[in-house]
């Protein structure tokens, strides 16, 4: 992705943790669990960040939190070429998260998983659960403005997903085999909602 | 964007519609509708059965209006869909759905990505409603068309 080329993956992970929730405050184990790095890079580089002036920093009892610096001149550019480049899954994610209880998995596939979208793709997603199409292009739908790209919802329930993965639909094998961004669930999640049978049986007696 | 500025950019076409011309879309209309409650048939085919519905119940709104879309013009179901609050006073977060089925549909016509049965019943409820709220607007403001 365009951030990650230009900034680095881990620098545009943490960035995006902060700056697209610029009010909320972390400490750098707290950050190193929810982006899952090592505390020590995460440490350095957040020291690193606030050196610069891209982040503020505060001593709270033994503890230093890190948050957003909204005065750094350019705070509003950096943090919208993250919303529209890797921290597209981060805003996908808080779209869903009211839905959260009726979403068993949601992902983003196609080009923009793969990084190799063109200024014109199109973000793929898919959502698995005993959910509306409705509410889901509900959810997303103003997303489009802040990423600037079309999002294509498709939603399926997980037992209809595995009905097409077991008739061999190139699309879904695709869905399987290729680059995902999780965006509520992880890969485990979606592993045993494919093709566990102990999930199978569960979704059978329901 | 109102039907006038739509007509000016030639998006629409000024079109005077009779009863008959009102009737035989809404009669085609629920015919798709009730196809699409077939389950005989595709997922695919289900959904663009009812997706056919709710364009004919959009171009029933548009002539009641006094316009058709300009089919030479690319994008004429999106005006279709995109124009309903206009013509029948359709709530705009209704219309969010509707042009994402539109999109459902396009992918599913140009890339072979499968229709979901999420997204069948989706069109069908979409369909049903359209449908209720295109008649009823019509006995209600044009009952010489009905």
């Amino acid at each position: 992705m365009l951030a990650d080329f230009l900034l680095g993956s881990f620098r545009t992970r943490v960035l995006s943790a902060l700056l697209l929730h610029p009010d909320a405050t972390w400490h750098a184990r707290e950050l190193a669990r929810r982006i899952g790095a090592l505390p020590g890079s995460t440490s350095r580089e957040l020291v690193k960040l606030a050196d610069a002036g891209i982040l503020s920093r505060q001593q709270i009892g033994n503890q230093v939190h890190y948050r957003a610096n909204r005065n750094c001149p350019i705070f509003v550019e950096l943090a919208g070429m993250l919303r529209k480049t890797s921290g597209l899954a981060m805003v996908l994610a808080d779209a869903l998260q009211p839905l959260v209880e009726h979403i068993q998995c949601a992902l983003v596939f196609g080009s923009v998983a793969r990084s190799e979208e063109s200024v014109h793709s199109d973000v793929d997603v898919l959502v698995l659960g005993n959910i509306g199409f409705a509410d889901v292009i509900s959810a997303l739908h103003p997303m489009q403005e802040v990423v600037q790209r079309e999002i294509n919802p498709v939603v399926y329930r997980a037992e209809d997903f595995r009905a097409k993965l077991s008739s061999n639909n190139t699309w879904a094998l695709e869905v399987v085999e290729k680059p995902k961004l999780f965006l509520i669930g992880g890969a485990d999640d979606f592993a045993k909602l494919v093709d566990d049978p102990a999930s199978r049986r569960i979704q059978g007696a329901a | 964007m109102t039907l006038q500025n739509l007509l000016t950019i030639q998006r629409l076409v000024a079109f005077k519609a009779r009863r008959e011309d009102i009737q035989r879309l809404l009669l085609a209309a629920e015919r798709n509708l009730n196809d699409s409650a077939i389950t005989a048939i595709s997922d695919e085919n289900r959904f663009d059965a009812a997706y056919k519905c709710v364009m004919q119940c959009s171009m029933a709104a548009l002539q009641a209006n006094g316009y058709r879309t300009s089919t030479s013009q690319p994008g004429h179901h999106q005006t279709a869909i995109q124009t309903l609050p206009l013509t029948v006073g359709l709530d705009p977060k209704v219309v969010v759905v509707l042009d994402g089925l539109r999109k459902q549909r396009n992918i599913n016509d140009y890339a072979g990505d499968p229709i979901s049965p999420t997204a069948v019943d989706e069109c069908i409820k979409q369909a049903q409603a359209l449908l209720k709220h295109v008649c009823a607007w019509l006995a209600k403001n044009h009952p010489e068309l009905t």
